[in-house]
C-alpha cells in the first residue's frame, strides 16, 4: 500500500483538484501536512494546489474572472502556518462521481479479493459493490473477475501472519524434494491464480516464498515468530541468484508475455518467425515444467542438457500412453 | 494586422498549465444551468481566453476545447451538449453544461473506514497500468469524503496482471461500445479466422481472462478466450451497438462455470509429486489407493497444457478426447526436444 508521490499526468491533477476542493470544505481546517497525507501527495504539491485553487474561479457575467467569483482562501493561515481554510468557494462542494471504468476496475478488483478467507461469501464485499455501481456516473463497465474458492491452507496462513505465530508444513519444493519446515510468516502474496506465502524459513535461514498449493498438513504453533523488521521482504516473487541458469529458448511472439517473468534481459533476435531469448531459471527442474506446459510455443535451444532434461521429461509422460487402452498398471 | 500582432505579444505570457484549464472549464461549466456558447467558453473561460482572437478564426482553440471536452468525459464528469430549440442543428448554437446533480456523489454513497482499507487493497491489486490508474483516480475521489483508511492490510500483495494484448483495446471498445474486428485461433480449426464482434463483457475465469460478444459472422453471442486472439483488435468504424444488459458479465461467469462443471477429467497422479499435491487440491473425488483424483475443467485445450507440464506426474484416463491431447502435447515437446541421431 506505500502510496508515494508521483508526477501526474493534467487529468490525474483535474480529479485530484475536484477532490481536493470538497475536501478541504467538509475538513474546514486542515493542515498541508494532514492533506499531503490523506492524499498520498507531497507538501509542495498540495500548496501548488492550493495557490492554483485560490486563483480559481468562474468567467462571471462579465466574462471577467472577478473577486466574488473566485475561490478564496485565509492567506495569513496558509503562509504563516501551513494551514489552509477555504474562505469562499465557488461551482462545486461535492465529491464527485466515479466513471464506469474507475468503478469497474475497484469492482473487480473486489471480486479477486474474494479469494481472501475473511472476505470468503461476504456481504459487505457485495454492499461495498454496490455503492461503487451507484456512485458511478454511467453503469460500470461490463468487466468481472470470478471468485475462486481460497486454498484451505490460506484461512490458517492468515491467521499466523495476523497473530505473529510461527507455522509447520509440509513442503514440495520445485525440485521434487519433500520435507517438514518451520517458518516465520511474513506476508501472503498473490500473482493471478497462484497464492505464495512469505516467510522466514528455519531450516534455510532465509526469507523463501512457499507457493501455497505445495504446503499441505499445516500446523499453526503458539511460537511467535522472531523479529525481522531488518530482513528485506523482497517485492517480487522472482529473485536472480548466482546459481541461475540461463537457457537460450525460441518462443512463438504470442507467446513472448508468458515468459515475461524468466527473461533475462531485454534482448530477442528473430529466428525462422520466432524469437530467440535468453531465460534465466533457478534450476532445470522449472524450466522443464515451464516448457512442456506451453506445447509447441517453446523451443529449448541450449544448453544441450536443459534440451535432454526436457526431452527427458516429455518423453516421461509420453511413456505412461505406450498402451492404447491406458490399461499399464 | 492587429490580430496577429496582439496575438504576437501573447506569446511571452506564461502558458496556463493544462490541469488549470481544465479545472476553470469544469468549474464554468458547473456553474452554469442553461449552458455555455463554445464562443462564450473560448472567450472566457481561463486557459483559453487568453488565446482567443476576437476578430479571427480560432481553429486551433476549438481543437483544443474538442480534445478537453474529450478528456473530462473520461473522467466520468457528466459533460453535457444541449441544442437551441430555435436553431436544432446549428453547432454554434449548441450549449455546453455539466448537470450538478449528476456530477455530485449521491448522499447515499458514503464509506466506512474499513471499507476504504477494502478498496485501497483492491487498486493494489492491479499491475496493469490502465487498471492501475482508474483505480487510483477512484481513490482519490472517495479521499475527498475525507474518511480515514484504517491502517493498511497489513501481509496482504494481491497481485493481478493482465497479459493479453488484446485486453486494453477490448476494455476500450467495451466501454465505447465500439464493434471490434480480430484474428481469433480456435483449436482444431487450421488457420485463425477474422472475427467482427460486438463486446459485451469480459470476465475472467479460471485465470484466464474471456471475452463475450456478439459474432457477426455466425450472427449469434460467442465467447473467446483473449489468449487465442491473435495480432491486433481494430475497431470497425462507424459500427457501435446497444448497452448490453447491467449483469451481462455475471451471466457469463455462471455459463463458464457450469461448461466447467460438465467436463470430468479422471487422472492418475504419481504419490508424493507435484501433480498429486497441486491438482489433489481441486479434486472433486479421489481414490487414494488407486491414486487417482477427478476434477472439473473448462476448456480442454487449456486443461492439456496445464496437464502437459506435469510430464510423468499424471496420466489422463478419461476423457478419451483430453487423454489424446495431453498425448499430442507431450509427443510436440519430445520431438521439439530430441537430438537427432535415430534418424
Amino acid at each position: 500500500m506505500a502510496r508515494r508521490p508521483t508526477p501526474l499526468k493534467a487529468p490525474d491533477k483535474l480529479v485530484f483538484l475536484l477532490s481536493f476542493v470538497p475536501y478541504l470544505l467538509e475538513q474546514r481546517v486542515v493542515d498541508v501536512s494532514e492533506a499531503a497525507k490523506h492524499f498520498g501527495m507531497s507538501e509542495e504539491q498540495i500548496r501548488d494546489a492550493v495557490r492554483l485553487i485560490a486563483t480559481s474561479g468562474l468567467p462571471g457575467s462579465t466574462g471577467t474572472y472577478q473577486p466574488n467569483d473566485l475561490f478564496d482562501i485565509d492567506w495569513d493561515s496558509f503562509e504563516e502556518d501551513d494551514v489552509i481554510v477555504i474562505v469562499h468557494h465557488v461551482a462545486i462542494d461535492d465529491a464527485p462521481r466515479l466513471s464506469a471504468r474507475e468503478a469497474a476496475a475497484l469492482i473487480a478488483g473486489l471480486q479477486y479479493l474474494s479469494a481472501l478467507p475473511e472476505n470468503a461469501g461476504s456481504a459487505s464485499l457485495a454492499s461495498l459493490m454496490g455503492k461503487l455501481t451507484a456512485g458511478a456516473s454511467a453503469a460500470p463497465s461490463r468487466l468481472a473477475v470470478a471468485e475462486t474458492e481460497a486454498d484451505e491452507s490460506l484461512t490458517p496462513i492468515r491467521e499466523a501472519v495476523a497473530e505473529g505465530r510461527q507455522i509447520e508444513f509440509d513442503y514440495l519444493n520445485a525440485r521434487g524434494e519433500a520435507g517438514r519446515r518451520r517458518a516465520d510468516p511474513l506476508r501472503i502474496i498473490s500473482q493471478d491464480a497462484d497464492w505464495y506465502l512469505q516467510a522466514y524459513c528455519h531450516t534455510r535461514e532465509d526469507v523463501r516464498n512457499f507457493r501455497v498449493d505445495r504446503m499441505s498438513d499445516l500446523l499453526l504453533t503458539e511460537e511467535p515468530i522472531g523479529d525481522h523488521s531488518q530482513v528485506d521482504v523482497p517485492d517480487t516473487l522472482f529473485q536472480g541468484s548466482d546459481t541461475d541458469l540461463d537457457v537460450i529458448v525460441d518462443v512463438s511472439p504470442t507467446a513472448l508475455p508468458l515468459l515475461a517473468d524468466y527473461l533475462a534481459d531485454s534482448r530477442s533476435r528473430e529466428v525462422d518467425g520466432r524469437l530467440r531469448v535468453t531465460l534465466r531459471l533457478a534450476h532445470v527442474h522449472g524450466l522443464k515444467r515451464l516448457v512442456a506446459g506451453l506445447p509447441g510455443l517453446v523451443t529449448v535451444v541450449a544448453p544441450a542438457e536443459a534440451r535432454a532434461a526436457v526431452a527427458e521429461w516429455a518423453e516421461g509422460g509420453l511413456a505412461g500412453y505406450d498402451d492404447a487402452t491406458g490399461q499399464d498398471r | 494586422m492587429i490580430a496577429s500582432v496582439s496575438g504576437a505579444s501573447r506569446k511571452g505570457e506564461p502558458r496556463i498549465p493544462v490541469e488549470d484549464r481544465l479545472f476553470s472549464l469544469v468549474l464554468a461549466l458547473l456553474a452554469t444551468e442553461a449552458g455555455l456558447l463554445k464562443s462564450e467558453i473560448l472567450s472566457s473561460v481561463r486557459g483559453y481566453a487568453e488565446r482567443y482572437d476576437p476578430a479571427g478564426q480560432n481553429a486551433n482553440l476549438e481543437r483544443q476545447f474538442e480534445r478537453d471536452k474529450d478528456d473530462i468525459r473520461e473522467l466520468g464528469i457528466p459533460l453535457e451538449t444541449v441544442e437551441s430549440p430555435d436553431r436544432p442543428g446549428d453547432n454554434q448554437a449548441l450549449r455546453y453544461r455539466i448537470p450538478k446533480g449528476q456530477y455530485d456523489l449521491p448522499d447515499a454513497v458514503r464509506f466506512t473506514p474499513d471499507e476504504l482499507t477494502l478498496l485501497g487493497l483492491a487498486a493494489e491489486v492491479w499491475r496493469e497500468a490502465s487498471l492501475s490508474a482508474d483505480s487510483q483516480r477512484a481513490l482519490t475521489k472517495l479521499r475527498s469524503l475525507g474518511i480515514e483508511p484504517r491502517e493498511p492490510v497489513i501481509g496482504y500483495a494481491p497481485r493481478l496482471r493482465v497479459r493479453d494484448a488484446a485486453f486494453e483495446p477490448l476494455r476500450q471498445a467495451l466501454d465505447r461500445r465500439q464493434t471490434v474486428r480480430f484474428h481469433y485461433f480456435k483449436p482444431g480449426e487450421g488457420a485463425a479466422r477474422e472475427r467482427t464482434v460486438d463486446p459485451l463483457a469480459v470476465v475472467l475465469h479460471e485465470a484466464r481472462w474471456h471475452l463475450h460478444g456478439f459474432d457477426h459472422g455466425v450472427k449469434a453471442p460467442r465467447t473467446f478466450l483473449l489468449s487465442r486472439i491473435i495480432g491486433p483488435v481494430e475497431a470497425v468504424p462507424g459500427m457501435t451497438f446497444d448497452p448490453p444488459p447491467a449483469d451481462i458479465q455475471d451471466r457469463i461467469l455462471a455459463e463458464l462455470d457450469e461448461l466447467r462443471l460438465g467436463n470430468v477429467a479422471d487422472l492418475a497422479v504419481r504419490a508424493g509429486s507435484d501433480a498429486e499435491v497441486r491438482l489433489g487440491k481441486r479434486a472433486v473425488l479421489r481414490d487414494e489407493d488407486a491414486g487417482v483424483i477427478r476434477l472439473h475443467y473448462t476448456d480442454a485445450a487449456i486443461f492439456a497444457d496445464e496437464l502437459s507440464a506435469y510430464g510423468p506426474e499424471v496420466r489422463v484416463i478419461a476423457p478419451v478426447e483430453l487423454r489424446d491431447a495431453v498425448r499430442d502435447r507431450l509427443a510436440a515437446v519430445a520431438g521439439a526436444h530430441r537430438d537427432r541421431g535415430g534418424a
